[in-house]
């Protein structure tokens, strides 16, 4: 886009006048790694880095803040550059009328994607007003010194960034054709002040107070409550609709229907449950809800016997009819993301039929264009403003509470507020499907691996269901699912190997959900591997570095670090104790190593983690607390997921409702942690958002195998299942 | 119909009569800093002080609390605009990632303290087990109740 015009999108949004402003794009970047849902679009992560008139530095955040916290890391990556503090940028979550299309925020890409190009709208920034200083000054460029919040002449006087502004504007851009700015984030020799600090996240003080920063705390006056019925099943019909007593519940305001979307509006939250109750809801169902029919789905045995998979990721000499020294099948169930927050939206329409929106939403701009398909408004009529999600996972990506919102404000021409109810983020948060894997793999006479044959079914993730418009499905899945895929290539390598997979619809929503697929095909992978150096009788850790034949260095430096802190504490002796490790590599970019301590109570029957290491390798540490509590957030739902989270569904509904029949962990599940971040400062950051959470179940696994015996081939595993599998 | 909350008197208007604590404080009262999350008392994400205990306020009928002492996150921070320990304590080691539990936590971390000055680990498990953290922040959590415990001993 030529700067023209550029300058020109920038007055139709929410850029202030004067100053220096810097204009930063991701362009095919963003496009590649992480449009906003189904509408990619070149503008897509374009914003701006302002000096603004009185010399302080704005810049609006291009993520959306879910408990992650990256933009405290992509704020520090500005006062780096600017020679300021982070604590003194007045940032800004933008509206989506304050800035072009952004992504959406997922794949653990923020810092990946962003933290280079922001560098650079930052130091073209500082590089500009350098040379505003040195004409100021008469001196030339190599005299004018960094100073904090400004420069300084090497002999003379100091020069803030306000005076050397005004309120006439001035706009830069970094164009690729002069070399770039030198960016003191990346410098390996510069000793940083800014980037490599464990900065608080910002805005931490209102996390703290009960300050108003999630939906539903935003005042709005006139607001009214609603609430629209999930279906167990987006593609479910309405059989019967009852409504009961409910236009007498006190407090209704009115029923909405729409094909079949059926909601209620009252006057308060109290009122919109009793107007629920006396709904009832049958439903027209075009596959059973039931654990047997998952289970049939997935039948990764079945499909094999049949012949190839749809989808061959990896096929070098692959060899069918040998003897396998591994041959085993590991199924993963369904897991929900069951954030803290069940999603709220607002929305209210004005007097000229304009239509605001207040959502947490990972995808702002996708929220925007389909609230503008949904009610046939002009998309300029439409204002998303994103707040702070309590949680997101993958969760929260598809407009759907917004559109419960929106339907009913249009219906009574009165603001509305909706909330989901525990029970609905259950039913209808578009859950990580189950799967099913098999492995099958052989050693050669001296120990190396020589055949690896990789065998899977998985429910669709990016391509589900419901998730994509009906007419873009079919070719869509023509293609490999980039959710489906992830993890299943492994860091180990033999001479004769076959990746192969489908992918499924099942009965239920699918989605996605932290890590993808990652976490499942690692837990598979990791298990096999652990097994196999079990049966073997030598070191799994060894086994592992050895077999990825130097070919995945920071890997390997993660499982030998791993290995020496969890030296640091040993294991409890006796009966029932166990230490497992396990590894992996997230979207080829991420590797971390994990160790597990476990204690297999057979008195109380019960599995206890006692203790957990975790190395995982960062790239450029830009915030090592926020990474370190990204660390500790996966470690958990590695718990979670090998030991507690059990989704049930049963008579053509989902079983799980709250959180007292679907069990995630609690304070008294948590073992010590030690963990290691390991900091790469010449290499760009990696992300890290869902990054441990590949090796994490594994290592409980192998870990139970070495206190037990038992070999976990379903998660999550239970004290039954070890004691069922000892009386075999 | 009255209540006090965060030592200050308010009048509940007739609409709001039928509804839950919880309701009353986030859309009648403008106390938005405690959060519903399973309605259920399973999750300790909206957990209150009445008449000081820690209680989840969305299984409390507004009606079973008139003329009690009500305390909510929001009552913590002093006058002058200065933290309570805890709240302090959870800054200082950073705890929040998404945040939406943690106003219970901290209610339920005041509980505790409130009875044992110096809770051990086992003594965090047992009062802090019914507040769950989807992002997984219990060890922060832990050494930030370690931490207030030491300053507000000193205090004392």
């Amino acid at each position: 886009m030529p700067q023209f015009s550029r300058r020109k999108f920038l007055l139709s949004t929410g850029w202030v006048a004067g100053g220096v402003t810097a204009l930063y794009a991701l362009r095919n970047k963003a496009v590649a790694v992480a449009p906003t849902i189904i509408f990619p679009d070149a503008e897509s992560g374009a914003a701006w880095i302002q000096i603004k008139a009185n010399g302080t530095c704005h810049m609006f955040f291009p993520r959306v803040d879910m408990g992650q916290n990256a933009n405290t890391g992509l704020a520090q990556i500005v006062a780096e550059e600017l020679n300021v503090e982070v604590e003194d940028i007045d940032a800004a979550r933008p509206s989506t009328s304050d800035v072009p299309p952004l992504a959406v925020t997922a794949g653990s890409m923020s810092l990946t994607a962003y933290s280079r190009p922001i560098a650079i709208a930052a130091a073209t920034l500082r590089e500009t007003m350098r040379e505003r200083a040195a004409s100021k000054l008469g001196l030339p460029l190599a005299d004018i010194l960094d100073d904090i919040g400004g420069f300084r002449a090497a002999e003379g006087p100091r020069l803030s960034y306000a005076e050397l502004v005004d309120n006439t504007s001035s706009m830069v851009e970094f164009d690729g054709n002069r070399p770039a700015p030198l960016l003191y984030t990346f410098d390996a020799q510069r000793d940083k002040r800014q980037v490599g600090r464990a900065v608080k996240p910002l805005g931490i003080r209102d996390l703290v107070t009960g300050a108003p920063v999630y939906t539903a705390d935003i005042p709005v006056a006139g607001i009214l409550y609603g609430r629209a019925i999930q279906p167990p099943v987006r593609n479910a019909r309405i059989s019967s609709l009852e409504t009961g007593d409910v236009a007498n519940v006190a407090g209704f305001i009115q029923l909405v229907r729409e094909d079949e979307f059926v909601g209620v509006v009252c006057k308060t939250p109290g009122a919109v449950d009793a107007a629920m109750t006396q709904i009832k809801v049958t439903w027209d169902l075009q596959q059973p809800i039931a654990q047997e029919e998952i289970d049939r789905l997935v039948d990764v045995d079945a499909a094999m016997a049949k012949g190839d998979l749809e989808h061959i990721l990896q096929d070098e000499a692959h060899r069918k009819d040998i003897d396998w020294d591994i041959d085993l099948r590991f199924d993963v169930q369904v897991q929900s993301h069951a954030a803290q927050e069940p999603r709220a939206a607002i929305a209210r329409f004005d007097q000229f039929s304009r239509l605001e929106i207040w959502t947490g939403t990972q995808d702002p701009f996708g929220m925007k264009r389909f609230a503008a398909m949904d009610t046939g408004l002009s998309e300029d009529a439409v204002v998303v403003y994103p707040q702070r999600l309590g949680g997101g996972f993958g969760g929260r990506e598809h407009y759907e509470v917004e559109r419960d919102a929106v339907r009913l404000a249009r219906a009574v021409k009165q603001p509305v507020k909706v909330q989901w109810t525990r029970k609905d983020e259950f039913t209808a948060s578009r859950s990580r499907p189950a799967s099913a894997h098999r492995l099958r793999i052989a050693v050669d006479e001296v120990g190396n691996l020589s055949d690896w044959w990789y065998g899977y079914i998985s429910g669709h993730v990016v391509f589900a269901r419901e998730r994509l418009p009906g007419w873009l499905l079919p070719v869509a899945r023509l293609a490999d699912d980039m959710g489906v895929v992830k993890g299943a290539i492994s860091p180990y390598g033999a001479p004769h190997q076959r990746v192969e997979y489908n992918d499924v619809d099942l009965p239920i929503d699918l989605g996605v959900w932290r890590s993808l697929n990652g976490a499942p095909a690692i837990f598979a992978i990791e298990s096999a591997m652990d097994e196999l150096a079990v049966r073997q009788g030598i070191d799994a850790v060894d086994f592992k570095i050895a077999q990825m034949h130097s070919a995945h260095p920071r890997l390997q430096n993660c499982l030998e670090r791993v290995r020496a802190l969890s030296a640091l504490k040993a294991l409890p002796e006796g009966a029932g104790y166990g230490r497992g490790f396990a590894s992996g590599i997230y979207d080829g970019r991420c590797y971390v190593a994990i160790s597990a301590d476990v204690y297999v109570d057979a008195q109380a029957k019960q599995i206890k983690i006692l203790h957990m290491c975790c190395a995982q390798d960062v790239g450029m540490a830009v915030n090592p607390g926020q990474l370190r509590a990204q660390v500790e957030s996966n470690l958990v739902w590695s718990i979670g997921m090998a030991l507690l989270e059990r989704f049930e569904v049963a008579d053509n509904a989902i079983r799980s409702s709250n959180f007292d029949n679907y069990k995630i962990p609690r304070m008294d599940d948590m073992p010590s942690l030690d963990i290691e971040i390991i900091d790469q400062p010449t290499m760009p950051p990696t992300g890290a958002g869902e990054v441990a959470l590949v090796a994490g179940p594994a290592a409980i696994a192998n870990a139970i195998r070495r206190a037990s015996g038992f070999r976990a081939l379903r998660l999550p595993i239970s004290f039954a299942d070890i004691t069922a599998n000892s009386a075999e | 119909m009255k209540l006090k909350v965060n030592g200050v008197e308010r009048e509940v208007e007739a609409d709001w009569r039928d509804e839950s604590l919880l309701t009353v404080l986030r859309e009648h009262l403008d106390l938005p800093g405690t959060r519903f999350s399973c309605g259920i008392g399973q999750c300790g994400t909206c957990v209150v002080h009445i008449n000081g205990a820690p209680i989840s306020s969305c299984l409390v009928p507004i009606k079973d609390v008139a003329g009690k002492d009500i305390l909510t996150i929001e009552g913590l921070v002093a006058q002058d605009g200065s933290l309570h320990p805890l709240q302090q304590a959870w800054i200082d080691e950073s705890v929040p990632q998404c945040g939406y539990c943690q106003s219970g936590q901290i209610m339920q971390a005041l509980a505790l303290l409130k009875e044992n000055t110096n809770p051990n680990d086992a003594d965090i498990d047992n009062a802090m087990k019914g507040n769950l953290c989807r992002c997984g922040t219990y060890d922060r959590i832990r050494k930030s109740i370690k931490r207030a415990a030491i300053v507000m001993g000193q205090v004392r």
